[in-house]
């Protein structure tokens, strides 16, 4: 309940902050909107020049597209201070102040930074789910529902767990920001139907950089019934607990190896 | 309290290589520079004690506090907080510290400093009651009711300084760590500041441990000092010995007449040195071997002396004199 | 006259030597982002209407999968900079003032320690990753015009186009960290300059998959020359005269920037009283 409280006190901080900022929140929200567009025009091209995509059709695949956007807007919600970490405030030595306070320096990282734009991408991908779903013809089941809702929310927990675990690496070596840019690079590639990739990349989806268990599974459950909604559920479920848990284990583990610079 | 107990702490520091060559060298191998920043310090500081906290740059200062607010881990050695060990119960002990590192803010930036603050109340669990009594006593000792609803970043040096220092003074700590408090800032802020640390100290009996450069701050405000010099304490003590160590020395600079020359001047005792500086006759002596008086006596009759000043030797030459005096054994070792 | 910014070349070079790790763990999985990128051209050539033999606005699927190695290899060595952070940072700090009335300029000082990072990628990196790739991508068969000894004008020319592409970025990233001056933060920014120039550089898809117009557009705009341009060139996928025209659009646009830079810069700094303390 205190760190209830005491995280609403810090996103209000965040907020105050981002509001000295507004220039640059619009530039965010502008450039944000530009480059989804950007990724969608691309998408765009390139279907122009082929019927289907490995059988997927142009709304099939802007559904997926859109879907994905949605445990990425999550996690951009909560946890951007991560990329901070990783790429700057250890290497900065910018980090002592955390580790002077009573509250876990996990929790300040989370409380540090609240990014309204998740907002802006949320709507962007509901949007888009929307147009695409209008254009396609499926009969929506109760289950399909369940498994895009859990996929959204329980892959956002996997996503963060992924930027946690890489960022607390910067404990150790100082920088880890390109090596969490590219794990995260990595979600790009459930951006499209599965099936375009061999089966090995297929695994390494599912498996071990979940991207495809969270996104395309549920898609391809929607739009083709190819999975039980309900064993789906309960395996990201399942699997973001496991990422969570050796998140948090990852960090504290690093976070031991923080010293501050001499002199 | 506060127990340093033979404290070591090494930095490694990789070795690079010149050149291209060097740096590809540098790829593939792993060799490491060795610096002892401290190396078995050991001392206690009772509740309720200022303790100053002085050395050149790179004595080892900054590195001892860091160990002792727990955000370095000592190579050897141990710092205990109240019996705990605060690089290894970082958090527990953050909540009877406060941490100042002058260089540094600890405030965010971008918001008005009250919002800082109340984020502090709940990160440090401070009661409603406790956070308004607070801020009158910090308000009134800091002057900082002027510009709290200024955003951090729009605060002037001396401002942010007196900022931080509320800040860290908002929970009650039972020790405060300072680490160049008045670095960089006017005399009339040091003077706010070092009267806050003394209101602190005074009202709340909070263990203070500051490290600087300015001999007044030490003079105004610590009982005790620690002189550190490349990672080992040279003196620990109250500062009235510290003078003492060289007795009682006092200073007389004369004006005299310019047929007086220092070289040929009577001589009135082997114990008072007499040189000349830019034009004026210095006269240095211990004042519990040769009375004062006959000083003075000496300075008008021998010396025809026009005019005098006496003074006593400041902190700041005592100090100067013990690193001199380091450096030359090291030289004659070397 | 050059010589006192040799410091900041110096400093480019070793901060880039610095974070060797990332550097390395950046390559191997760079690999494995590449081989996804191939898979889903791949998949494009496999679902066109002329299968596997397709030629996709000019591309075929081997001249593809160099182009994706190629552009990723190029990025990774050109693009090596953190201008736009720095200059974020100083405003942030309000440590640009140090730099005014320092006798070097604030420009000069980016400009030098980017191209310190440049050449040592280039020299590190940039070399042997260039040469293993020709050398697989050649006998694979998926370079096939690869006809010495124009090759090495080719060669020559992309080097130029490199550094082009290096000092495009490097002004274009400066321009944008000068407009922190009227944000105050760089979050945004960033966003935008990186969207803008993977879109419009070719690094997202090849421009020629845009539509006629936009693609005319794109043609004569400084973005090209910083990915698409220089690969094409070492591909061979231009002639000598195409490849001179790149090369003398991008030299126009670096002396154009450099000057709005400055401009803007000049302007901006009047701003700087109103940050420091």
């Amino acid at each position: 309940m205190r760190y209830v409280h005491l995280y609403f006190t810090c996103i209000r901080r965040s907020m105050i902050s981002r509001l000295e900022y507004k220039k640059d929140t619009i530039i965010a929200l502008f450039s944000f909107f530009f480059s989804n567009l950007c990724s969608l025009a691309a998408l765009y091209f390139i279907l122009q020049s082929i019927p289907a995509l490995s059988g997927y059709t142009l709304p099939e695949v802007g559904f997926f597209y859109g879907f994905s956007m949605l445990p990425i807007a999550l996690d951009h919600l909560f946890s951007d201070e991560f990329w901070l970490v990783a790429y700057f405030r250890v290497k900065d030595g910018d980090m002592d102040m955390h580790f002077l306070r009573p509250v876990p320096v996990i929790f300040q990282m989370f409380a540090e930074t609240f990014q309204p734009e998740g907002f802006g991408e949320l709507i962007l991908g509901v949007a888009l789910i929307s147009v695409c779903a209008a254009n396609l013809t499926v009969s929506v089941t109760f289950g399909a529902v369940a498994v895009l809702c859990v996929g959204a929310v329980f892959g956002a927990v996997i996503i963060t767990s992924l930027k946690v675990a890489m960022a607390a690496l910067a404990f150790i070596f100082k920088r880890s920001g390109p090596l969490l840019q590219i794990i995260y690079n990595f979600s790009n590639y459930a951006k499209y139907p599965l099936a375009i990739y061999p089966a090995f990349i297929r695994l390494l989806l599912i498996f071990v950089l979940p991207f495809g268990l969270f996104i395309s599974l549920p898609v391809d459950t929607l739009l083709y019934g190819t999975h039980d909604p309900w064993l789906l559920c309960l395996a990201i479920i399942l699997c973001a607990a496991v990422f969570f848990a050796l998140a948090v284990w990852v960090w504290i583990l690093c976070e031991r190896r923080y010293e501050s610079t001499g002199s | 309290m506060i127990e340093v107990n033979d404290l070591t702490k090494i930095f490694r520091k990789p070795i690079r290589g010149n050149g291209l060559s060097g740096m590809v060298k540098t790829l593939f191998s792993r060799k490491y520079d060795e610096v002892r920043a401290v190396d078995g310090i050991s001392f206690t500081v009772p509740d309720g004690e200022i303790v100053g906290y002085i050395g050149a740059n790179g004595a080892g200062k900054s590195t001892t506090i860091k160990m002792m607010c727990g955000i370095l881990t000592p190579t050897s050695g141990s710092v205990r907080i109240d019996g705990v060990e605060p690089y290894r119960k970082r958090q527990q002990v953050a909540q009877h510290i406060g941490v100042v590192f002058g260089q540094k803010t600890q405030l965010w930036w971008d918001i008005p400093l009250v919002e800082s603050f109340k984020v502090l109340k709940e990160i440090y669990q401070i009661s409603d009651a406790d956070y308004a009594e607070r801020m009158d006593f910090l308000g009134e000792v800091l002057d900082i009711t002027r510009f709290l609803t200024q955003p951090v970043r729009t605060l002037s040096l001396g401002e942010r300084m007196r900022a931080d220092l509320a800040a860290s003074m908002l929970h009650n700590p039972r020790i405060l760590f300072l680490d160049e408090p008045t670095i960089g800032l006017d005399v009339l802020v040091k003077e706010r500041i070092r009267s806050a640390i003394h209101a602190l100290n005074k009202t709340y009996g909070t263990t203070v441990v500051l490290t600087t450069h300015d001999m007044n701050d030490i003079e105004n405000l610590c009982s005790r000092i620690i002189l550190l010099e490349k990672g080992r304490i040279l003196y620990d003590g109250p500062l009235s010995s510290l003078k003492n160590r060289f007795g009682n020395i006092k200073t007389l600079t004369l004006t005299v007449p310019a047929e007086i020359k220092a070289a040929a001047a009577p001589v009135l005792s082997p114990e008072v040195a007499v040189s000349e500086e830019d034009g004026k006759m210095v006269l240095r002596f211990d004042a519990d071997r040769v009375a004062l008086e006959q000083v003075v006596q000496y300075a008008f009759r021998d010396l025809k002396a026009m005019d005098m000043k006496i003074a006593e030797i400041s902190i700041g030459d005592v100090v100067k004199t013990i690193l001199e005096q380091e450096e030359a054994e090291h030289a004659e070792k070397v | 006259m050059l010589k006192k910014y040799r410091p900041f070349l110096r400093a480019g070079a070793i901060d880039t030597m610095a974070y060797r790790f990332n550097i390395l763990v950046w390559a191997v999985i760079t690999v494995c982002q590449v081989a996804c990128l191939v898979f889903l051209w791949l998949a494009v050539y496999r679902s066109s209407a002329g299968g596997m033999d397709a030629e996709i606005h000019g591309f075929t699927y081997r001249e593809m999968i160099a182009y994706v190695v190629l552009t990723t290899i190029f990025n990774f060595v050109t693009f090596n900079n953190d201008t736009l952070w720095n200059i974020n940072t100083d405003i942030k700090k309000g440590t640009v003032g140090n730099y005014l009335i320092k006798p070097i300029s604030y420009r000069g000082k980016f400009a030098a320690t980017s191209l310190g990072s440049l050449l040592t990628m280039t020299l590190m990196f940039g070399l042997p990753l260039y040469t293993a790739a020709l050398v697989t991508l050649g006998s694979l068969g998926f370079l096939p015009d690869l006809s010495f000894p124009a090759f090495f004008a080719h060669l020559g020319l992309f080097l130029l186009a490199g550094l082009c592409a290096s000092l495009l970025n490097d002004v274009i990233a400066y321009i944008f960290g000068v407009l922190c001056f009227y944000t105050s933060s760089g979050w945004g920014l960033n966003s935008l300059k990186e969207t803008l120039v993977a879109f419009l550089s070719g690094t997202l898809l090849p421009l020629a998959f845009f539509p006629a117009g936009l693609r005319e557009v794109v043609r004569w705009m400084p973005f090209a020359g910083m990915s698409q341009n220089p690969v094409l060139i070492l591909m061979m996928k231009y002639d000598l005269a195409e490849s001179l025209r790149c090369l003398a659009v991008s030299a126009a646009w670096i002396v154009l920037l450099e000057l709005f830079a400055k401009f803007l810069f000049s302007r901006a700094v009047r701003k700087v009283t109103v940050q420091g303390g």
